[in-house]
């Protein structure tokens, strides 16, 4: 957490919206679609980040591209800030309301509007859950790649805002290769496209590039175009138990570094194989294991196999004490279990928990592994690390109580310190949960005060009165 | 006082030359530089474009000059990249390089392939561009199919500004989602948002074993059903390609596939494909494959006239079909992304513009690569708004409109 928890708690609304606009929004997206009742609003206080919690004036949600473009015309016009919302699943509080802002979410933005298979893409709507547009082209053979830990809940729009990863875009890559063209409703009103399919030769900057990720500053998505990747033929899962942190490294710079391209490499830490295996998601992990990595490839059946055995020497080569091949699919499920669990289980050993996001570069990883591991001893807090191991993306999981204001108070430095190594070392402070709220004040750690300056001015070119989830990303 | 003196007293260390001086190896297209400026790092960078933005001098950024888009007339300075030649840093475990934007791309690519790995990109001439020219242009790469779009795989750059602000945008890690993404619109933005002076890219293993396959006809026209059922097999090539009339064929036109992967995995894929399309592929010998390989990566990239399309794949047909007067039995055609190069030395505006209105009426888009003459056609007209937004993140990294004043 780097902005200070002072800084943006605030359980009380500044002002109440005004009947007048109150009711000029509900002229728009109907009566039951405009929350300003105090009691509802409070589902709103917060996105995944809950440490930092801010009641709204009011809470909007529109159906359409013309609904959404009415609504922000309006709050424009009346000079109130808007904060879009897409399921509230984001981790760096970049859905957080402002005390005087309208949240707009697009929850009820959740038509698939078209799947074209012959061109393997799909036009949908913001509040598509992403697993389910996975669901909804498995008819034609095709599936949408990123897939976020919290893709069976969150939607495409908060992935466009917030460039979201996953397990495997170690592989497949993160949200913005996926999109292709948008329909976005700026700050004023007005509605743009942006890019499409069939128009890549046109001479325009990628502006589509530059949207995705921008955290709900630049505007709202309320069309998504997106491209589809045909189904993997096949799957090989194996799952590597080590005695220490720094061989699982090792093996994963080894796999890497032989030119096999896994489709996941994921580590959990001792601390997190101890967590699951006293929850109810135990999945068989030794918690004496010092590291478990899943290593995943897919593709044309009749290579993974040698693909599985050079990834299995590898593991052995530098330690691993015993490798698990997945022989179905219930066993591959099995050795996921672990590591797709592990935030469920952390949260029942601890009141809270922050999920922390860096990226290091691959060959960093041991040594930034091991001063975390100091840093949670210095600050006499517990660290359970979950995390990206093929693109060297990092999930530090502090555990906290946050009724403790001390204890918070160390967290807060310990984050900042891990951020501070993280940069050190040529790595960056969000790998895929944004910044938000919660990362802008560690912007400073990437940016110099011109690069600074050069968001802040991206920003004005979409929205020039920063009426757009204002306190995000860059002040 | 001529603009090399007014530049020199301005940054005294910086290298000026005439523009004769500089050996392009290939005809210039356009108006010629009043000056050759090359600066030897970032900073002489910054100096130069902080002088060209309070001066109002206009700036065409240089990469090899062999690939530019066409330069309009009137008065500028070239702005040669040619000394920021060096790979700063390599690290193969990370599969991340980062080079000065003078470097070749051969220069990359061979510290790439003497550690198993490169960058699978394959514009036309690729191999004689500069790194920064290949990330500026970000033209189409026939490997697409397998390896995504160059604008995927840049991960980090040092930009100077029109004004000469220096932006270290992205970074050397594959994840990073720290503030906007400046990054996006600078690679493919053809200089027009500042020079890059140093890039960071994402490397890849070498496939284990590469097999060319080819399915030989007389018309392209006939191959492209082929190559779109291709792209709905089981299994994906790394590139799908017709190519039409190719010498290395003795004329034959041909559907082109390039299997990557281990050799027992190479042989499942094209049985998998051969099924999936109910047809057998010669394979190409090795020895032949790379001529064949380097012939379609340049088809009509190198021609004086050159037009690229991009439209749905499902909507090849029709404008392959309507191509006919602009070359298309020669093109170079990658189904699977929906795109077409066609280039010739006498292709004529007429038929591009007809070319371009039915490339629209079915939702695609053109654009003029390689122009030599006068009566340049016009590329695909980019909406009100998008245009509006493009010029105002123009106007912030070059508030002064020094760089490409000569643009068409």
């Amino acid at each position: 957490m780097a902005t200070t928890h002072e800084d943006v708690v605030s359980c009380s609304m500044t002002q109440t919206l005004s009947p007048n606009v109150a009711d000029r929004l509900r002229a728009i997206v109907g009566h039951d679609l405009v929350i300003t009742d105090p009691d509802r609003l409070f589902a709103y206080e917060s996105d995944g980040l809950t440490a930092y919690r801010v009641v709204p004036r009011a809470v909007v949600l529109p159906e359409t591209t013309e609904q959404v473009s009415e609504v922000l015309r309006t709050l424009h016009d009346e000079g109130i800030e808007v904060v879009p919302r897409g399921a509230g699943t984001g981790l760096s509080g970049g859905a957080l309301p402002t005390p005087d802002g309208v949240i707009v979410g697009t929850a009820r933005m959740s038509r698939i509007l078209s799947i074209d298979a012959p061109n393997r893409l799909a036009h949908v709507q913001p509040g598509v859950i992403n697993a389910r547009l996975t669901e909804a082209t498995a008819p034609y053979g095709l599936y949408y790649a990123p897939d976020p830990a919290s893709q069976s809940t969150c939607t495409l729009g908060g992935n466009v805002a917030e460039n979201s990863g996953g397990p495997h875009c170690l592989k497949y890559g993160v949200t913005s290769r996926y999109v292709t063209g948008l329909t976005v409703v700026m700050a004023d009103g007005e509605v743009v496209r942006l890019g499409g399919a069939g128009l890549e030769a046109s001479c325009g900057l990628d502006l589509v590039g530059l949207f995705v990720g921008s955290e709900g500053c630049f505007g709202i998505a309320t069309e998504i175009e997106v491209r589809l990747l045909p189904q993997v033929e096949s799957i090989r899962t194996l799952l590597g138990i080590f005695h220490t942190m720094e061989a699982a490294g090792h093996a994963v710079t080894d796999i890497i570094g032989s030119g096999l391209m896994p489709a996941a490499v994921e580590i959990v830490d001792n601390a997190t194989i101890v967590a699951v295996e006293a929850s109810v998601f135990s999945a068989g992990y030794p918690v004496d294991a010092g590291a478990a990595l899943v290593v995943e490839f897919d593709g044309t059946e009749a290579g993974l196999d040698d693909d599985a055995d050079r990834a299995e020497q590898c593991c052995l080569s530098a330690g691993a004490t015993k490798v698990i091949r997945a022989k179905s699919d219930e066993e591959r499920i099995a050795l996921w279990k672990g590591r797709k669990k592990a935030f469920g289980a952390m949260g029942r050993i601890a009141p809270d928990l922050l999920v922390q996001d860096a990226t290091v570069p691959r060959t960093r990883l041991p040594e930034v592994l091991a001063r975390i591991t100091e840093i949670g001893r210095e600050y006499d807090l517990k660290i359970a690390n979950v995390f990206h191991a093929g693109d060297g993306n990092l999930h530090p999981n502090i555990l906290f109580d946050r009724q403790n204001s001390e204890e918070l108070e160390r967290v807060e430095k310990a984050s900042r310190e891990i951020m501070t190594l993280c940069v050190s070392v040529g790595g960056t402070i969000t790998g895929e949960h944004g910044v938000g709220v919660d990362k802008r004040a560690y912007m400073p750690l990437v940016y110099n005060e011109v690069e600074m300056d050069m968001l802040r001015s991206a920003r004005r070119v979409f929205d020039p009165d920063g009426r757009l989830n204002p306190g995000k990303v860059v002040q | 006082m001529t603009l090399a003196e007014e530049l020199q007293k301005a940054v005294p260390s910086v290298l000026t030359r005439e523009w004769g001086q500089l050996n392009r190896g290939a005809p210039w297209q356009g108006g010629t530089p009043e000056l050759l400026v090359s600066p030897a790092s970032t900073e002489e960078v910054a100096q130069v474009l902080t002088w060209a933005g309070q001066e109002k001098v206009g700036v065409l950024p240089l990469g090899s000059g062999r690939h530019l888009a066409p330069v309009g007339p009137g008065s500028f300075m070239a702005l040669d990249t040619s000394l920021l030649s060096s790979v700063d840093e390599y690290e193969p475990a990370d599969l991340t390089i980062t080079a000065g934007t003078g470097t070749s791309f051969d220069t990359v690519d061979a510290a790439l392939r003497g550690n198993g790995q490169w960058a699978p990109f394959d514009p036309p001439g690729v191999s004689e561009r500069s790194i920064g020219g290949f990330v500026s242009e970000a033209s189409h790469s026939f490997l697409w199919t397998g390896y995504g779009a160059l604008r995927n795989h840049v991960l980090g750059a040092t930009l100077v500004t029109g004004d000469g602000r220096v932006l270290r945008l992205g970074g050397k890690v594959v994840k990073n989602v720290a503030g906007y993404d400046l990054l996006r619109p600078v690679v493919g933005g053809r200089g027009r948002l500042g020079v890059l002076t140093s890039v960071c890219l994402r490397a890849f293993p070498l496939p284990a074993h590469e097999r060319v396959l080819v399915l030989k006809d007389s018309a392209i026209m006939s191959l492209i059903e082929p190559a779109l059922l291709v792209g709905t097999a089981p299994v994906l090539p790394a590139s799908i390609v017709v190519v039409g009339q190719a010498d290395m064929l003795g004329g034959s036109s041909a559907l082109v596939l390039r299997v990557h992967g281990a050799e027992s995995s190479v042989d499942a894929d094209q049985s998998t494909i051969e099924k999936h399309l109910g047809m057998s592929f010669d394979i190409v010998a090795r020895t032949e494959a790379d001529g064949l390989l380097n012939e379609i990566q340049d088809r009509g990239g190198l021609d004086s006239r050159c037009v690229e399309v991009s439209v749905l794949p499902s909507r090849l047909p029709q404008v392959v079909a309507a191509a006919e007067q602009v070359g298309v039995a020669r093109a170079a055609v990658d189904s699977y992304a929906g795109r077409l190069r066609m280039g010739s030395n006498d292709m004529s505006a007429d038929a591009v513009t007809a070319l371009r209105l039915a490339v629209e009426q079915l939702g695609g888009s053109l654009r003029v690569a390689r122009w030599d003459g006068a009566l340049r056609p016009e590329d695909t007209s980019r909406r009100d708004a998008e245009l509006d937004l493009t010029k105002r993140l123009e106007s912030i990294f070059d508030p002064s409109g020094v760089l490409w004043p000569t643009r068409p």
